[in-house]
């Protein structure tokens, strides 16, 4: 019984995994074929790298891959600052009505960004933000789940060790930066990892709020490239799509082991 | 010559709501002298080092460093080092960041601060281990380097909480030795705190047993053993601990005090000689001498060392004898009264 029990479970494991890899690995196929042959499904026919120059002419790709680069590396270095400050002063500092700011905190959690798309929209425009890759990130840097991740993480630190800096001279701040920060690296690798997959794949916020080739992120490239009105050819666009996601494709492979790890590490504490 | 003390504690109180800190602390430390804060768990002696150190504020009374009233001052600004129980050392720093931790803090030079390590990690005999992370150390040599940071910065005065009681027995006895030494070495003022008493023994010049955060007595491991200021203390300093007979039981010696008596000052009598019919309860074999524990109403932790190997089976009926000089004499509150019984 639980032999085939087993044995269903990886029946089933494996079918998932098939339905969830197949749009990718069909997209891979259409890139190197004339959409003739894409469309048609003949899998004899020839190999090509035509869809590729194609698309690389039809859009500037390496202003769209310096755009999301700067991105997520801009929304990145926000968070980490913003969350390691909120964190810490929420895990290891007393002021006042601090339960209830937390909480206040945690409630973001529940709301979807997409329902506040018209307020963040006025106040990037407010700030004189709009269409610029500041804009695009700014609303993402205090992030709840962010700020929730590193009070736990910094919480988990033996108060032995902030005493013993604190005797030994250190100041608030470089207690957080000496100690509580190169304690916390699990927990950074780990956001790190779901913040750039998050905002490298990130779509209909940068729609919104770029305007011009020189703001637009990666995503936002590749829908105006495939949109209906520049004509639907799915070999170019599949091509055009393995570019993007290429480099979070890779880092995925390279970074396999870690990537789970990081969030093994980070949960079981 | 200065004789004004090191270190001063004055009234000293804390309190947490509801919960017992410590009340009316005054201590006097001397320089260069090793002071170890005694009691069972609960007592307030941790309490009263993480005061002294500035990791908490009192509530009432004053605090003196080095004559500088230091009783709201930040821990950073107390000149002092601190070892922990947990040893409190930074995991992701190897050994030699480590001890130079507070150095780089303070913003050292580089070169002084090579030389102050290499001399510290001479001193507690880490030499080679300067760039193992904590975690590949065993207990001893974690415990030695939390030594290490502590004397580093050439601190007067350092405060150490229980720094023993994560090592196995036979470590113990040989870290204790080497802190001993280095504190009369490095001639500083070190202030211990532990929950057993024969490290305090050992290890101090001067004891402070407190209880439920009260100072019960303040002296020398002698005081402390040999003239006990009440009940709480003559049970709880020795081992085994001194027995305490109630009033009345016996012969009228002194009516309405407890008498207590150390197990070295007990005697088996012959039959009919002795003072005291008891019933043997336990009988502990320790190499060089035999414990012998005895039940006797009214009377309390009877014990009778013998030397060498020398067991008596359990439940069985002796008779014990004592001198009139060696018995110590309490109050009813337990308070020591310095009258002498002399006549047997």
């Amino acid at each position: 019984m639980s032999r085939l029990g087993t044995l269903l479970e990886q029946a089933g494991a494996i079918l998932l995994a098939v339905i969830w890899i197949s749009p990718l690995l069909f997209a891979f196929w259409a890139a190197f074929h004339t959409s003739s042959d894409a469309v048609s499904f003949n899998l004899l026919s020839p190999w090509t790298l035509d869809n590729f120059r194609t698309a690389w002419e039809g859009a500037p790709w390496l202003r769209y891959f310096l755009n999301t680069f700067l991105l997520v590396t801009i929304v990145l270095i926000g968070q980490f600052f913003f969350t390691t400050l909120a964190g810490f002063a929420f895990a290891k500092m007393d002021f006042p009505a601090k339960d209830f700011v937390f909480i206040l905190v945690l409630m973001q959690l529940f709301i979807l960004p997409e329902v506040l798309i018209v307020e963040n929209y006025a106040m990037v425009s407010r700030l004189g933000l709009f269409d610029s890759l500041f804009g695009v990130g700014m609303p993402y840097m205090a992030s709840a789940f962010g700020i929730f991740l590193m009070r736990q993480s910094f919480k988990s630190v033996p108060i032995e060790l902030h005493e013993a800096a604190r005797i030994e001279g250190c100041s608030l701040l470089g207690i957080l930066w000496r100690v509580y920060v190169p304690l916390a690296k699990p927990t950074y690798l780990a956001y790190a990892l779901v913040s750039v997959s998050t905002h490298w794949n990130n779509f209909l916020w940068p729609l919104i709020v770029t305007n011009s080739p020189d703001t637009r992120p990666l995503t936002v490239g590749l829908s105006i490239f495939g949109a209906p009105e520049n004509g639907v050819d799915i070999s170019v666009i599949s091509a055009a799509t393995m570019m993007s996601v290429a480099p979070l494709l890779v880092a995925f492979l390279l970074f396999q082991r870690q990537f789970v790890q990081a969030f093994l590490r980070a949960g079981i504490k | 010559m200065d004789t004004k003390p090191f270190v001063v504690l004055q009234d000293v109180a804390k309190r947490w709501n509801g919960q017992l800190g410590v009340e009316e602390i005054s201590l006097d430390i001397d320089e260069g002298s090793f002071v170890a804060l005694l009691g069972p768990s609960g007592c307030g002696k941790s309490t009263t080092l993480r005061l002294l150190a500035g990791l908490e504020i009192p509530d009432e009374g004053q605090i003196l460093i080095e004559g500088r009233d230091v009783t709201t001052s930040a821990a950073s600004a107390r000149n002092l080092s601190m070892v922990f129980q947990s040893y409190a050392l930074f995991p992701h720093l190897s050994v030699a960041e480590n001890v130079i931790f507070g150095l780089k803090v303070r913003g050292v030079p580089r070169a002084e601060r090579r030389e102050k390590m290499a001399r510290a990690l001479e001193i507690t005999g880490l030499g080679g281990l300067e760039h193992r992370k904590p975690s590949e150390l065993s207990g001893g040599q974690r415990q030695r380097v939390a030594l290490a940071r502590a004397i580093v910065a050439g601190q007067r005065l350092c405060l150490m909480d229980e720094p023993l009681s994560n090592l196995d027995a036979k470590l113990r006895n040989s870290v204790r030795k080497d802190i001993k030494k280095l504190q009369r070495d490095l001639g500083i003022t070190v202030v211990y705190v532990t929950h057993d008493q024969t490290e305090a023994m050992s290890l101090a010049d001067k004891i402070v047993l407190m209880r439920e955060g009260r100072i019960q007595q303040i002296g020398s491991p002698d005081d402390l053993y040999n003239r006990p200021a009440n009940t709480f203390v003559a049970e709880f300093v020795g081992a085994p601990p001194m027995a305490l007979i109630e009033p009345g039981i016996v012969e009228d010696l002194s009516p309405g005090r407890t008498l207590g008596i150390r197990a070295e000052n007990v005697e088996i009598a012959k039959k009919g000689k002795g003072r005291l019919s008891c019933i043997v309860s336990e009988a502990e074999f320790l190499g060089n001498e035999t414990l012998i524990g005895l039940e006797h109403k009214g009377v309390r932790g009877l014990t009778v060392m013998k030397p060498g190997l020398s067991l008596v089976p359990v439940g069985e009926r002796v008779e014990v004898t004592f001198n009139n000089q060696d018995l110590h004499v309490f109050d009813e509150v337990g308070r020591r009264v310095s009258e002498q019984l002399t006549e047997k």
